[in-house]
């Protein structure tokens, strides 16, 4: 409070004078966070439960540009640089030792539509992961490895030359840690790293249950401890980069510990950085985009590994990275190891194995390199059990993909435009994208096919997440941010859905979509893969063109490009809420047990806390 | 380097002047980011025109004239249209028939002026403005500068034209077409000498085009900044009456083929039935040979239903309207999609805004919402960033954040639109760039048909990414952040109808191409010498040759937010600019002055790219280089020689003008500078209504679609630009015919103002009052409003804006 009273300006550095040239030779001042507490109706979410309030409003200070890069005043309104891309905050969030998984009960049950899917439940009642970090919420957690361990495959699994590098440790062991030392660094990459004074002190007297939080604000990484009384404000730790701006980061959930914490760095000028924060310790990979010098759009952590992660890059590939090996120039294996794309089927898909984790060569990164699309890889996001990976690109295309196998199972396409961001429901089954067409999708994965289209945004969508603790086996709760500065939540039931317009359309024929120009299929997909979520019962889920190709199912298919469905026979879902919570476009949301956080594109972090009197049956507290 | 205006204008007596490029300084050979662009561009040139890129000369505060030209030339079909109409069989036709009274040879250029062109049209003959405004005024000064300033898109404008082949548009070839001159033929002159030319790249002055804009719509006449939105309105109007004139004139020629669909009288009808009847039969009629003049609307046109209900009866009446464009209402942090979604709200009529219900006679309140029924094949979409503020008793630019994707589709259309999902691909964005609506600059960005995206700024065009489109969404500048890109936005939204199967293909070519110029940029990352990764990128190649110098220079937006001829930009003085320099010099920073390093970067970094783009096309390229500078080096030669020519005559032209100024106070650009400093800026100033309009849709559908459509004359069609049949309401403060208000502006935004051009605009804006002249005569007129008020207003407004003329030309 007291610092807002201070500074009652945000915290950019006090010198307007930032752009005048004269690079300020001498240490810049370094300013502080502002927590502030706003009150009042326009600080309250309204919802059937009961009202949401803002507790926090933590304001991140920007840095100053870096004395190198300092930004030179531009007078050409049509100056044709464009600088590397940026991002709002995000954040990443680890609880070390949860209480409780949310929504007991949605792991539970075995409902009609789980055992029709044919899928095994997604996530296990024991599980002891939680808090995944991206999804901010345990939904997106991953379930144990060792419960899938021998039965389910992982990304690996049956390539000899990668078998002695993964797996050192088991879990408690010693974890493996990165070899520099960033606050010693001597590296023009890392430009300086302010640890709290007290850190090793502040981490020894926090409760494990809280949580800890990394976020990106311009060229620094800040860490946070969110659930601090006292010292909130107060970075555990602030990194800041030299030039380049950390643009998304994940922690690894497998190894967290009160000793360990993985955190990957993925960085608009390509480059990627593991970072164990605890240790301060850190390696730098893709160094100088050798491997792949587009910017990372995301990254994460691959679910019950501790090596590997996926980077997206913006050039439409997704890398797959061991942390632990070193950079070498990549070369395309194109076809070599596997079937995958061997010329013989004309591939319905972008999609290209450039090289695959069965090649043999496997001394150093990447460990496998897919080539999803020709535009932008925007976001991306795990199935609750590990097993499928959501990709969104800037093609407007939602592929749904056997990261595993290496195959793409499903590609859908946005109504128009970009694809911006993409998340499971904590049961697996569903998956919410939301872009450029202001709309949030709902892509049923059992069904492989449109839900429905969500309206209520009034500009694109950013961000896209479930509330694990109001999801139960038939109703879903989730939430939407965007670009228009505003937070939405919405519900939805199997029930109340049912089946979708567009299913019954599809099944009374194809005469709706016979006279719509745009529905004409876009493949003929002569190899359609029937994957294991649909290997008997979802043929007539299918749209029409397609299910041909489905009697005679290859493996080596190339996955199902799906049509766009016409906005008639789609079904329009409202938002149960719809309010401005910030004067920036939101960048990110995230749903925790006690709140719903939201991030936004000038760094305030907003924590709205759930109604106490919930309908939540008193868990909250 | 001024002086090639000189040059263009001594050698003027050459209808179609090819300009030879003149290189002085060490940097001459470099190929500009558009002729590296065109590199590998090899045989023949297409005879559709979609390989030609040239740039507009700017004669003055044209920018919004030539911004919207382009966006038109590159939508293929509108191209197409205008080139075969009238079409080859129907011109034969006539040619036989006329063959002994009329002479079907084209008028030479420079021929007189028809004699419609009036004493009261300021527009001079054709030696004078361009010419006057590429010659050298106080030379030391004026070398100095461009010395300074090699980079800036000034000098590049110049050397654009320099380089030419500069295509003067100063003939007229109606005749030729059987059709009375007219903006149409002028644009078809202008898009026929485009293609005709053997050159990919060059420069149009469109000389004739402006002529008989500014004869005809008094609007426009000034040197003023005009709103580029009201100039498309009313190209595209004049376009369909040109059209349906020839139509009218040759009664003869539509009798014949005509298979199906009523004749073509039925167009100059009233009527939306008619209007759409028409289309359908229209489009059918070019399978058939027919004569095919509705083009215009087959494109641009959709239709809007707007449904009202009124509260008191319960009864709803509908009303279908035609629209050419949509101009929306713009909130902060939307989309266009959302503004689209707002613009088919459900709104109330109440107060001051009631509706004249039919059923029990009277006004009472109502509601109304207004969706598309009939999807526009071409949907241009108006962004309303100029809004009047009440309180400021004038217009304001909205910098709102708007963000606008690369496909659209409409969600506002009715139950019973035909094919609701239609896709559309944006093709062409105007930028506004400038701190309010009464001063600035227009450049559009355009997606050609296999060369990515364009800027065209005038004379420059440059290949950009096309991650710079998305660059002018808007968003309320920042104080203390000196980027002028702020000022930058879109302002109107070029859609064209696709497929998803154009759009994969399209996307499919664009991985294609990424992947070549991926392994160059990738050899250039590796070449520690190489300012920027992105060097070696063909595409990019600009974004590493212009910025950095730029970026050094001290913030000065305006300097490059003014269309070329201002007087922030000495390279070319314009006749007015006597009065000027030494009033705005004082205040107008010294452009920058580069340091030795930047400039050495500068080649340093042009070098890389040229390097890069010989290991990408090694062979070519040194072939291609080779010609150009043996070209250059001989124009070199040419060029001193005429320069030596030319010098004389610059003297004596400019003891001339000295002399000329006091007198000619009826061209507009002298006008200013009669005034003072005031007085000279006040061409930024501008009569122009229309962005006042705060009616939802523009209704000016058009021949026999918009009620409140009365075309007899061109005159009148500009006066309705302003009179509206609308749905008030939808702004605040538009609720109610209000009466205009005269609005003064002489925003000299001089200085630093790239901190905070709204703030800078709003106190130039008041002191400015002062040498007020043009009225912001604003207009709405209620949905029920009989056609008569109109009219009577339609007067009222011409004649405000002719005394608001008067005034500034009495300034």
């Amino acid at each position: 409070m007291n610092f807002a009273l201070t500074f009652a300006l945000p915290p950019r550095y006090p010198n307007g004078n930032l752009y005048t040239g004269v690079s300020g030779g001498g240490g810049l001042l370094e300013t502080n966070n502002i927590l502030e507490h706003p009150t009042g109706p326009e600080y309250q979410l309204v919802v059937g439960e009961g009202t949401y309030l803002l507790r926090d409003d933590l304001h991140l200070a920007t840095p100053p540009p870096h004395p190198s890069d300092a930004p030179q005043p531009n007078n050409n309104p049509l100056a044709t640089t464009i600088g590397p891309p940026t991002a709002g905050t995000k954040l990443s969030i680890a609880v070390i030792a949860p209480r409780k998984p949310p929504a007991q009960s949605l792991f539970r049950t075995q409902t009609v539509q789980s055992t029709r899917s044919g899928m095994p439940p997604s996530i296990q009642e024991e599980t002891q992961s939680s808090g995944k970090s991206d999804g901010g919420s345990i939904a997106n957690g991953f379930i144990a490895g060792s419960y899938y361990s021998g039965q389910v495959p992982a990304f690996g699994d049956g390539n000899p030359a990668l078998q002695p590098a993964p797996v050192k440790g088991k879990k408690g062991e010693q974890r493996a840690k990165p070899k520099n030392n960033i606050i010693k660094s001597n590296s023009s990459f890392v430009s300086r790293v302010i640890p709290h004074e007290s850190l090793q002190k502040r981490l020894q007297e926090r409760s494990p249950e809280g949580l800890l939080a990394f976020a990106n604000i311009n060229r620094a990484l800040i860490w946070l401890d969110l659930s601090s009384e006292t010292a909130k404000t107060e970075n555990m730790t602030k990194v800041l980069f030299t030039k380049a701006h950390a643009v998304c980061h994940d922690i690894n959930e497998f190894t967290k510990a009160a000793t360990h914490l993985d955190v990957i760095l993925g960085f608009n000028s390509g480059d990627i950085i593991w970072y164990e924060c605890i240790s301060q310790k850190y390696a730098r990979l893709n160094k100088n985009g050798i491997i792949n010098a587009a910017p990372v759009s995301k990254i994460l952590w691959m679910p019950n590994k501790e090596n590997f992660f996926l980077a997206a890059h913006m050039d439409g590939s997704v890398v797959a990275y061991d942390k632990e090996k070193e950079d070498a120039e990549f070369v395309a294996e194109e076809g070599t190891e596997n079937g995958h794309s061997n010329g013989a089927v004309k591939p319905a898909t972008k999609f290209r194995v450039l090289k695959s984790i069965q090649s043999r060569n496997q001394k150093t990164n990447p460990v496998a390199f897919w080539k999803i699309s020709n535009m932008k890889v925007n976001n991306m996001a795990f199935s609750p059990d590990g097993q499928l990976l959501a990709i969104v690109c800037d093609d407007g295309t939602l592929t749904i993909m056997d990261y595993i196998r290496e195959r793409v199972l499903d590609v859908f396409r946005s109504y128009y435009g970009a694809i911006i961001c993409v998340t499971w429901s904590p049961d697996g089954r569903y998956v919410l994208t939301g872009g450029q067409d202001d709309l949030v999708s709902i892509w049923s994965i059992v069904d492989s096919a449109l839900v429905a289209r969500c309206v209520g945004h009034e500009s694109w969508i950013t961000d896209v997440k479930f509330d694990p603790w109001r999801c139960d086996e038939r109703n879903y709760r989730f939430g939407s941010v965007g670009e228009d500065c505003r937070l939405l939540l919405w519900d939805f039931s199997v029930g109340m859905l049912g089946r979708s317009k567009a299913l019954s359309a599809r099944n009374r024929g194809t005469s709706v979509s016979s006279s719509m120009p745009l529905d004409r299929k876009v493949s003929r997909a002569s190899a359609a893969e029937v994957s294991r979520l649909r290997s008997n019962s979802s043929l007539t889920t299918q749209p029409d063109g397609i299910s041909d190709g489905q009697t005679a199912p290859q493996e080596d298919g190339e996955g199902v490009l799906h049509s766009v469905e016409p906005r008639a026979s789609t079904a329009v879902l409202p938002p149960v809420m719809s309010k401005q919570v910030d004067n920036h476009p939101l960048s990110w949301l995230g749903f925790e047990e006690r709140c719903i956080i939201t991030s936004c594109k000038d760094g305030h972090i907003r924590e709205w806390d759930r109604p106490k009197e919930g309908a939540d049956d008193g868990t909250q507290r | 380097m001024s002086f090639f205006g000189k040059l263009k204008g001594s050698s003027s007596a050459a209808p179609t002047t090819t300009v030879v490029p003149p290189k002085k300084d060490p940097n001459a050979p470099v190929p500009t980011p558009l002729e590296k662009h065109l590199v590998d561009a090899t045989g023949p040139v297409r005879p559709d025109g979609s390989d030609k890129f040239f740039g507009f000369e700017n004669y003055g505060s044209t920018c919004y004239c030539n911004s919207i030209m382009q966006c038109l030339y590159y939508s293929a079909p509108f191209r197409e249209h205008v080139l075969n109409f009238p079409s080859k069989p129907l011109l034969d036709q006539l040619a036989e028939e006329q063959q002994s009274e009329a002479n079907g040879t084209p008028v030479a250029n420079g021929a007189p002026l028809s004699p419609r062109n009036t004493s009261s049209t300021p527009y001079p003959n054709m030696s004078s403005p361009a010419r006057k405004l590429m010659q050298p005024q106080s030379p030391g000064q004026n070398q100095l500068k461009q010395e300074e300033n090699k980079d800036s898109p000034e000098h590049r404008k110049k050397l654009a034209l320099a380089a030419g082949p500069v295509l003067d548009m100063t003939g007229d070839n109606s005749t030729k077409y059987s059709m009375d001159e007219s903006l149409f033929t002028s644009l078809k002159d202008i898009f026929e000498a485009i293609i005709g030319n053997q050159s990919r790249i060059g420069v149009v002055s469109p000389h004739k085009f402006l002529e008989i804009l500014r004869r005809e719509n008094e609007m426009f006449r000034s040197a003023m900044h005009q709103d580029a939105h009201e100039f498309l309105n009313l190209l595209l109007n004049q376009v369909v009456d040109n059209v349906e004139l020839f139509a009218k004139q040759h009664p003869q020629l539509q009798q014949q083929p005509q298979a199906n669909g009523g004749p073509r009288e039925e167009l100059q009808e009233k009527g939306l039935a008619m209007a759409m009847s028409s289309a359908v039969a229209a489009s059918s009629q070019v399978a058939n040979g027919g004569m095919d003049t509705h083009w215009v609307h087959d494109l641009f046109e959709g239709l809007l239903t707007s449904e009202t209900r009124c509260l008191t009866c319960e009864n709803t009446s509908q009303r279908d309207e035609a629209f050419l464009d949509l101009s929306v209402d713009l909130a902060a942090h939307t989309s266009v999609t959302s503004c689209l979604r707002k613009f088919s709200e459900e709104e109330m009529l109440c107060e001051r805004n009631k509706f004249h219900c039919d059923n029990c006679g009277g006004l009472q309140e109502a509601e109304k919402r207004m969706k598309i029924k009939r999807l526009p094949r071409i949907l241009a979409l108006h962004l309303k960033r100029f809004k009047y503020t009440e309180d400021l008793q004038r217009l304001q630019k909205l910098f709102h954040k708007v963000v606008y994707p690369f496909h659209l589709r409409l969600f506002n259309t009715t139950e019973d639109a035909e094919d609701p999902d239609r896709l559309y691909e944006l093709y062409a964005v105007v930028v506004h760039i400038g701190g309010g609506p009464y001063h600035g600059h227009y450049v559009s960005i355009i997606k050609t048909q296999d060369r990515g995206w364009l800027l065209f700024d005038d004379e420059l065009v440059e290949p950009v990414t096309k991650d710079y489109v998305l660059n002018f969404f808007g968003g309320e500048p920042v104080p203390g952040v000196q980027d002028a890109k702020q000022l930058a936005c879109a302002y109107v939204l070029f859609y064209q109808e696709t497929t998803l199967e154009a759009v994969l293909k399209e996307q499919e070519a664009e991985g294609v191409q990424q992947a070549a110029t991926r392994v160059s940029e990738a050899d250039i990352a590796r070449d520690p010498t190489s300012p920027t990764t992105r060097a070696a990128n063909l595409e990019h190649s600009q974004t590493v040759t212009t910025p950095p110098a730029e970026y050094m220079a001290p913030m000065d937006p305006l300097a490059h937010a003014q269309t070329a001829p201002s007087e922030m930009s000495p390279h070319r003085p314009a006749p007015f600019e006597n009065g000027l320099t030494t009033t705005a010099a004082p205040v107008s920073p010294v452009m920058p002055l580069k340091t030795k390093k930047e400039l050495k970067a500068e080649e340093k970094e042009r070098k890389a790219a040229a390097k890069a783009q010989q290991k990408l096309d090694e062979q070519k390229r040194k072939e291609e280089s080779q010609k150009r500078v043996e070209r250059w080096k001989k124009q070199d030669e040419e060029y001193k020689h005429v320069l030596e020519m030319s010098k004389q005559s610059a003297n004596d032209e400019a003891k001339r003008r000295g002399e000329d100024a006091p007198s000619s106070s009826d061209k507009p650009s002298t006008a200013g500078a009669s005034g003072g400093s005031g007085g000279g800026l006040s061409r930024f100033a501008r009569h122009g209504s229309m962005s006042l309009r705060s009616s939802k849709p523009k209704l000016f559908g058009g021949s026999g679609s918009s009620s409140s459509k009365d075309k007899t004359t061109a005159q009148q069609t500009t006066a309705q630009q302003t009179v509206l049949v609308e749905s008030a309401g939808a702004a605040p403060g538009g609720s109610s015919p209000l009466p205009s208000v005269p609005q003064g502006q002489a925003a000299a935004h001089t200085g630093g103002g790239g901190h905070a051009p709204v703030s800078t605009d709003f106190a130039a804006a008041r002191t400015g009052d002062a040498t007020a002249a043009p009225a912001s005569g604003r207009r709405e007129s209620m949905a029920g409003a009989g056609a008569g008020g109109a009219a009577e207003e339609q007067k009222r407004l011409r004649h405000r804006f002719s005394l608001g003329r008067k005034r500034s030309t009495m300034l």
